[in-house]
């Protein structure tokens, strides 16, 4: 993992240890949101990664049916 | 095995518990004081500040400072006070509408400070001389042309420089808390004499800031429309280390600088068409705590007074408390720009501004702060709530659910993850799913922060009572349980500042646990554990904080647990109205 990735993955543990508790999980995926964006994060590399973390977060509203969305394996792309 | 997880999870409750008092020693120091002073007995001279040229703002000459020289008494509605007449230094304001306790007796609030006494805080004008001519100093004993300066008796202060020069300082004062200075000099000589009209605050000591990143303390100004915020520290740190202690400046037309507190002001602003040079610095000095903060206006430009004729200059000066709908009222009728930016609304404005507008409405509809805070909460929900119901539209099924729930529960026995995709799936399948998503959470943050925030700062709250025994939102939950409420008659804070956590801290760790029930628990078990100590931990953290947030985030639970509940209901009710498909 590049450092950058590396913070990053750092940053949304971080909110999942701090932030989530409080707001409270509300994630309409499998896996949720933030392990989504740490998987990605390793897979893809701090740009794409991030930008795959962006994505999925704005596709988990209440329009969306939710459901199994596993980060896309490096090829795929 | 549970007994080992357990005592981990103690302690790791308590190392952030220890972690964060450290932190809050560090960023929440207890309430801090209102700068209050007294008559002063031991007159000390100020030092050389910031800066040097002759009369330059930054240089009040070196001896002087007197502190019981003769004063111009000053009586307005809002505000009375005294005008040094020695330097002619606004050190003395004492605002008529604000106690420093909620004690009906307790001494009005002075947001001055006189110099030798321990909180020197103050305004000053003056003039620089660039041609060498004698013009004003500390140690200049101005004469008064009446006994007390009042909204219908403007006052001029005068000083005879003996070289043909006449300085005068043409002083008004109003109805609210503003002063108009006009900077007159008066030419009797031969020649034309050149001077550059300066203002400046300064604060000879360090208050203790209650500052944290959600409330800005210290030095501030509008430059070139741009809010500068210098924190004691950060003034501190850049003056020592650049020359003459200067820490910020800039140049542009008008603006206004000076420096406040959570809720008092103290700021200064020149003619808005001319050119300022502004200034914060930092210097040491004998009086107060050794540490002089200062932010200043000098002209760009000198202005010249005609051999026979006269020039003047006109700055507003502000001493009051930030009520947002007076420093509006300034900013309009004498086009000071972003005044109301001296409450600190943040990089939020526009969301925070709104909000305090409909607090404010609120309060002034119902008469009680703490109300327009459950009000405008409800509102907020109320806004959300379609987002959060949207999901289960096509209902009833939630019960039919049910059994293929558990059904999923026995094929996936002791797969966690296995179980959380299937169960994903099957909401996705059935067309329900009980979350409402990150996308509408995280719009929802910055209006719950500044929400937050808003109550944290507005002095609205100040000294504003709830029901029962809150009788000030703006300070923590007077109650303690570790004293049992007061019926052993011991502080407990005497060993710890954490060993205080009053009633409504604990009903909010309660509402807070109630929330978490009914929300879906992540499978991490590190996560878990976080989600199960986070009452706890919110308990001690908010047993701290103003009264009126802690309310605040009581209530914002209590309104979720009940959303979840109705939506719930709506979900189970026994009329699905919406007939199942296929």
């Amino acid at each position: 993992m590049s450092p950058a990735a590396l913070m990053l993955s750092g940053a949304v543990r971080a909110y999942e240890l701090t932030l989530r508790p409080v707001i409270g999980a509300n994630c309409r995926f499998h896996p949720s949101c933030s392990a989504y964006a740490r998987e990605a994060l390793v897979c893809h590399g701090a740009a794409r990664g991030s930008l795959l973390a962006a994505k999925r977060i704005l596709r988990c509203h209440p329009f969306n049916p939710g459901g199994y969305d596993p980060v896309p394996t490096p090829k795929d792309s | 095995m549970d007994s080992k997880r357990l005592i981990l999870a103690l302690a790791l409750s308590f190392g952030i518990l220890a972690i964060f008092t450290v932190l809050q020693e560090k960023f929440f120091p207890h309430p801090a004081h209102n700068p209050t002073q007294t008559a002063q007995t031991t007159p000390q001279s100020t030092a050389t500040k910031p800066q040097s040229a002759t009369g330059a703002p930054g240089s009040a000459s070196t001896q002087a400072a007197v502190a019981n020289g003769p004063r111009l008494a000053v009586d307005a509605p809002m505000l009375k006070g005294s005008i040094e007449l020695t330097g002619a230094v606004f050190d003395d304001v004492v605002l008529k509408d604000y106690h420093e306790t909620v004690a009906k007796n307790s001494p009005l609030v002075q947001i001055m400070g006189r110099r030798g006494g321990t909180t020197p805080s103050y305004v000053q004008f003056g003039w620089t001389a660039p041609a060498g001519a004698k013009v004003p100093d500390d140690s200049t004993v101005w004469t008064p042309s009446a006994q007390e300066l009042t909204p219908k008796t403007p006052v001029t202060l005068s000083w005879d420089n003996g070289q043909g020069l006449i300085f005068q300082l043409i002083l008004k004062v109003d109805d609210k808390y503003m002063f108009t200075v006009t900077q007159n000099v008066v030419n009797k000589g031969a020649a034309p004499v050149q001077v550059y009209p300066w203002s400046r605050v300064v604060r000879d000591y360090k208050p203790k800031v209650e500052s944290s990143w959600v409330l800005f303390e210290g030095p501030l100004g509008v430059f070139n429309g741009t809010l500068k915020q210098e924190g004691y520290g950060a003034l501190k740190d850049k003056g020592e280390k650049s020359a003459g202690g200067v820490a910020y400046s800039s140049s542009g037309p008008g603006g206004w600088t000076g420096i406040t507190d959570k809720y008092w002001l103290a700021a200064v602003a020149p003619e808005q068409t001319a050119q300022m040079n502004a200034t914060m610095s930092y210097g040491k000095v004998i009086d107060g705590d050794g540490g002089a903060y200062q932010t200043s206006f000098i002209t760009d430009k000198a202005i010249t007074v005609p051999a026979g004729g006269q020039a003047a200059f006109t700055s507003h000066l502000f001493t009051g408390a930030k009520v947002v709908k007076i420093l509006d009222y300034y900013q309009r009728i004498y086009h000071i720009p972003n005044f109301y930016k001296a409450v600190d609304f943040g990089i939020l404005y526009f969301l925070t501004k709104p909000i305090f507008f409909a607090l404010d409405w609120l309060n002034t509809l119902t008469g009680n702060f703490g109300l327009a805070i459950m009000i405008f909460t409800v509102g907020v929900k109320l806004l959300f709530f379609p987002l959060a119901s949207y999901s289960y539209r096509s209902m009833g099924r939630m019960k039919a659910m049910q059994p293929k729930i558990a059904a999923l529960k026995e094929q996936y026995k002791g797969d966690n993850t296995k179980l959380q995709q299937a169960t994903m799936e099957l909401y996705k399948t059935e067309k329900i799913n009980p979350a409402s998503g990150c996308l509408p959470m995280l719009l929802q943050i910055p209006v719950f922060f500044s929400l937050y925030k808003v109550i944290f700062i507005t002095i609205e709250m100040r000294q504003a009572p709830f029901y029962g025994w809150i009788k000030d939102l703006s300070v923590p939950d007077p109650t303690n349980i570790f004293n049992l409420f007061g019926l052993i008659p011991y502080d407990p804070t005497m060993i710890s500042p954490l060993l205080h956590v009053g009633l409504l801290p604990i009903i909010m760790g309660f509402t807070m646990y109630l929330q978490q029930k009914l929300n879906p628990t992540p499978p991490d078990p590190a996560q878990q554990r976080m989600f199960q100590l986070m009452p706890i931990i919110f308990t001690f953290m908010l047993a701290r904080s103003p009264a009126g947030l802690v309310l605040y985030w009581a209530w914002n639970n209590i309104l979720s647990v009940g959303q979840q509940w109705l939506i719930m209901r709506r979900a189970m009710g026994p009329k699905p109205t919406v007939p199942a498909k296929g």
